[in-house]
């Protein structure tokens, strides 16, 4: 299957897939809807790859990401990475270890896109940093790529796809794995 | 900057509950039991004092932790301030020190536990368990677990913890006052136990380790100036007075005997002064038997907790300093956290658990940070005195030096008193720090330290036998460091842009180096104050700003001295140079005619490789490399690359030999080694001397390397080396490669060169020059020149 027809289906029905359906409306809180409310100020007709939010974890984990979204030849790519904050706590790794780490990925991503920009969010609630800087940023989509394992793994390492899928007041793209069986 | 404010998220409360968090661990409600049982009614004063000591190596804390709020804390301003050396002292110490005591924790929690289910002792093989430890080995397994997958605890979470903690601690206090009978009390110090303060007070004193832990997180303190003194020097005093409180109530309200080598004797108290009350006809003896429990518990774990994490900090930090290798560092594609430090820190807390029993793990937690807070002390010390620049702290010790001065030896004294065994331990892993800096990280360490540097830059006043030591244990790293001589402002310009072009292709930094004269009859100390220094000052800003352009890192100095020529050598040898670039001229760097032994002594023993650069003109474009192989060409071809690859330039080989097919099969395979090949050969026959002056009249810039040692030295003394060098156009640098003199030569003094030919090199005066050849290897030097 041509994975470019996918996408424009998906440019098709953009303004369903940014529209929240009843079932859904159910998991969101008010502080979601009110947040949605104020950031519908974008315009209506937009390309879905115009700004692509491009969130990475690590430096093999940016490079595998921006690769794979590499052939649908995005407009503008911003590479975020989001410092897990401890909030109250210390933090897991040294402030000075994150940003390393973010600078390695974001490098990694201009590997493949040269021009891309990158922005830094320090956060406890990662998901929630990730819909912050769609609108700091004015990204028009959010593209990422689901870390494999199992359920266990998934557990541990706090797999974050249910919610950003579900939260998201911009499309989510997600990216497919390489070598993923289909 | 608004991302270094995004990074800030702990308050002042969540700071402070950090201090008091890993401070309140197994400590209170385990070692009340040995502390009774050894010195009576003074285990209360025990705690006092333990806390006191505490106090001013806080206060010390405060000020280095507000002027680097660096990852790393107590290791990092000892390394910063003491050099690496101590700084692997410092980070060991309090890298296993964090082991022993989270050891120690899990004991506790183990006891704790078991004093719930009450187990009998379990036999492993040939290894006999307390049921405390095989709990405590289940309770570590599950917080490395914790941290290994870095599961989330909310900051709430942590402060409700502290405050059960302190509220079950409180209400228990109060609850004791109503029962307390100060006649329990006495006879306050019952024979014997005054000598066993102090030694219990070593022992105790795990039950203060935490408050410097505040500082390892400092970076990501809010407003750090004004919270972290208030974290640390609060939870010092805070965690002092509860300890203080709580053991004179038990004492007094509970039998002495009941305490006394008791180790969940609190428990037992609770149960006992609870059990006065009831409510319904119930006796509340279980409620506060259980209430107490429940603390043992939070209190370990929240301890073991916290010192996981904080000497996962301890190694990030001596990993960035390469201390250790940073690979041990490295964060988990997944969980986000520093997987294999853990691991390891993980792995040595069940290995101390299996081995040891309460007080050895205890006393080795003490005696460990003992050391790294006697450190912390004298850092301080060398911070304000040393004057260095950008040491700026927000929050000032008070009564400076006293208070730093009695933290240190406090600490350091304490250590005495603890039994000899474990000091006998401590002293083996002290010593097993400094042989891994000195075999291992020594050549890996870049950046020294400020005492170091302090000490080096006064070489000329201090004891000769201190800067030889300073100068034995400074840092070698990796890091390419090209020293400049600076004494001409004409020539300043081409040597920093031949250094910085060096740097840049190595990854290096340039020192640049301005070593000023002081004539005989003044003082170095009379220089200094008539402002020598700045008059300098102006020469090292051009240098750096020079560098700068090649975005190197540049260092500059400035050096007083009685005999500039001498110091070129010293510094080198001072500021680690691995490579020193320095002009030649008429009389460049007062040319010490007068002492030819001198001279060769030193420049017969090469600190670093040397690139001596007779400036006419900076001009890289056309660089020609006269060569005829052997390993002292290596020099001149990796320089002659360098310049190509920096500066676009176009490179010439010259080879000089009598059949021209062998001569160029010989170039090109040199030239291939020395990433060259894409070079014009030059083949040429005849006299060496007059090929190269040919083949110069091409060349922009002229390369020779020495094959011999001695080279330099005839250059310095003025005799003339090679004709040619004087006659052609283009600028020449020569280079000659350092004497390598093995470790033990440098760690013990000069005694042995292991380069150095023997023979010719003891002797003196012109027949030394013999030795001296230039590439080609045909030897255009007749010996004996006359010196000028």
């Amino acid at each position: 299957m041509n994975s470019n027809d996918v996408f424009s289906a998906l440019k098709r029905d953009y303004k369903l897939f940014c529209c929240p359906s009843d079932a859904e409306r159910t998991f969101l809180t008010d502080e979601d809807m009110s947040a949605r409310m104020t950031r519908t100020d974008q315009p209506d007709e937009r390309d879905l790859l115009d700004h692509v939010l491009l969130p990475v974890a690590h430096e093999a984990d940016a490079l595998a990401t921006a690769r794979v979204l590499e052939p649908y030849d995005p407009e503008q790519v911003t590479a975020l990475h989001v410092v897990e904050k401890g909030g109250g706590v210390p933090d897991k790794t040294p402030v000075e270890q994150s940003e390393e780490l973010a600078a390695d990925s974001y490098a990694a991503v201009r590997t493949v896109f040269p021009d891309a920009d990158d922005h830094t969010a320090y956060d406890r609630d990662i998901v929630g940093a990730i819909f912050d800087a769609v609108d700091e940023v004015g990204a028009s989509a959010i593209a990422y790529r689901s870390r494999d394992g199992n359920r266990l793994m998934q557990f541990l390492s706090g797999d974050l796809s249910i919610k950003l899928v579900t939260r998201s007041h911009v499309p989510v793209i997600a990216l497919p794995r390489e070598g993923a069986t289909e | 900057m608004s991302d270094e404010e995004l990074a800030k998220d702990l308050g002042p409360l969540a700071a402070l509950t950090i201090g008091i968090g890993t401070m309140i661990g197994a400590g209170i409600f385990v070692l009340p039991g040995t502390a009774v049982a050894r010195a009576g009614p003074l285990a209360a004063f025990t705690f006092v004092l333990g806390g006191v000591i505490a106090l001013f190596t806080a206060l010390s804390a405060s000020e280095l932790g507000t002027a680097m709020p660096k990852s790393g804390g107590a290791y990092f301003y000892v390394n910063r301030a003491l050099g690496p050396m101590f700084g692997s002292v410092a980070g060991w110490a309090n890298w296993l020190g964090l082991a022993f005591a989270s050891a120690f924790y899990m004991y506790g929690f183990g006891e704790y536990v078991n004093a719930l289910v009450g187990l009998g002792s379990v036999g492993l093989g040939p290894v006999s368990l307390e049921a405390a430890q095989v709990i405590g080995l289940a309770g570590a397994l599950l917080f490395i677990a914790v941290n290994y997958f870095g599961a989330k605890e909310t900051g709430g979470l942590q402060i409700v913890i502290v405050m059960s903690l302190l509220g079950i601690l409180a209400v228990f206090t109060v609850v004791g006052l109503l029962n307390a009978d100060m006649e329990s009390l006495r006879p306050l110090a019952p024979p014997g136990t005054t000598s066993e303060v102090l030694p219990v007070t070593g022992i105790i004193f795990v039950s203060y380790l935490g408050f410097v832990q505040i500082t390892s997180v400092a970076e990501e303190i809010k407003n750090p100036g004004r919270n972290l003194p208030l974290a640390v020097l609060g939870s010092v005093v805070i965690v002092t007075v509860v300890y203080a409180l709580f053991l004179v109530v038990l004492l007094a309200a509970v039998p002495n005997e009941l305490v006394a080598n008791n180790e969940t004797a609190v428990v037992d108290a609770a149960r006992l002064l609870f059990g006065n009350y009831e409510v319904f006809g119930y006796s509340l003896g279980a409620v506060g038997a259980g209430m107490l429990l429940l603390g043992g518990l939070l209190a370990t774990a929240s301890s073991a907790n916290a010192s996981i994490l904080s000497s996962s900090r301890i190694n990030f930090a001596m990993g960035r300093e390469k201390i250790v290798t940073p690979k041990l560092n490295e964060i988990h594609k997944r969980f986000g956290t520093p997987y294999k430090s853990i691991a390891l820190t993980g792995a040595l807390i069940l290995v101390f658990l299996v081995a040891g029993g309460v007080e050895s793990l205890s006393t080795m937690g003490s005696v460990l940070h003992l050391i790294v807070y006697g450190l912390l002390n004298l850092a301080l010390i060398v911070m304000r005195e040393s004057g260095v620049e950008g040491y700026d702290p927000d929050f000032e010790v008070p009564f400076y030096p006293a208070v730093p001065i009695i933290g240190t030896v406090s600490s350091f004294a304490l250590i005495v008193y603890i039994e000899p065994t474990i000091i006998l331990i401590s002293f083996g892993l002290v010593a097993f720090a400094v042989l891994w800096y000195l075999l291992y990280a020594r050549g890996k360490v870049e950046s020294r330290g400020v005492l170091g540097t302090w000490i080096l830059d006064r070489s000329d006043e201090l004891p000769k036998a201190a800067v030889s030591a300073a100068t034995s244990v400074q840092p070698s790293g990796d890091d390419y460091r090209v020293m400049v001589p600076l004494a001409n402002p004409a020539t300043e310009e081409h040597l920093i842009t031949l250094a910085s072009a060096i740097a840049k292709q190595r990854n290096g930094t340039v020192v640049a180096v301005n070593i000023a004269n002081v004539p005989d009859q003044t003082s170095l100390e009379a220089a200094r104050d008539r402002g020598a220094h700045e008059a300098a000052h102006d020469l090292l800003d051009r240098a750096r700003d020079d560098a700068e352009t090649f975005g190197v890192d540049v260092e500059t100095h400035v050096v007083l001295s009685h005999r500039v020529f001498e110091e070129v050598f010293d510094a080198a040898r001072t500021y680690g140079a691995d490579l020193t670039v320095m002009g030649w001229g008429e009389d460049s760097h007062g040319a010490p005619g007068r002492a030819e032994t001198a001279v060769d002594e030193l420049a017969h023993s090469l600190p670093s490789d040397f690139l001596v650069f007779r400036d006419r003109g900076f001009d890289p474009s056309r660089i020609l490399v006269p060569t005829a192989g052997g390993p002292a060409s290596d020099l001149s071809g990796a320089v002659a690359k360098m310049l190509q690859t920096e500066f676009d330039g176009e490179v010439t080989l010259l080879h000089v030999a009598d059949d021209e097919a062998a001569g160029r099969r010989f170039l090109t395979e040199w030239a291939a080694e020395h990433d060259l090949a894409d070079a014009t050969m030059r083949i040429e026959s005849g006299d060496v001397e007059a090929a190269i002056d040919r083949a110069a009249r091409d060349a922009t810039m002229l390369i020779i390397g020495a094959t011999q040692k001695g080279l330099l030295s005839r250059l310095f003394r003025g005799s003339v080396v090679l004709q040619v060098l004087e006659d052609v156009e283009c600028s020449v640098l020569l280079a000659e490669k350092r004497d390598n003199r093995s470790i033990r030569a440098r760690l013990f003094g000069s005694g042995t060169r292991a380069n150095a030919p023997s023979g010719s090199d003891d002797s003196d005066g012109p027949t030394a020059d013999t030795d001296a050849t230039l590439e080609p290897s045909t030897p255009p030097v007749e010996g004996g020149e006359t010196d000028n």
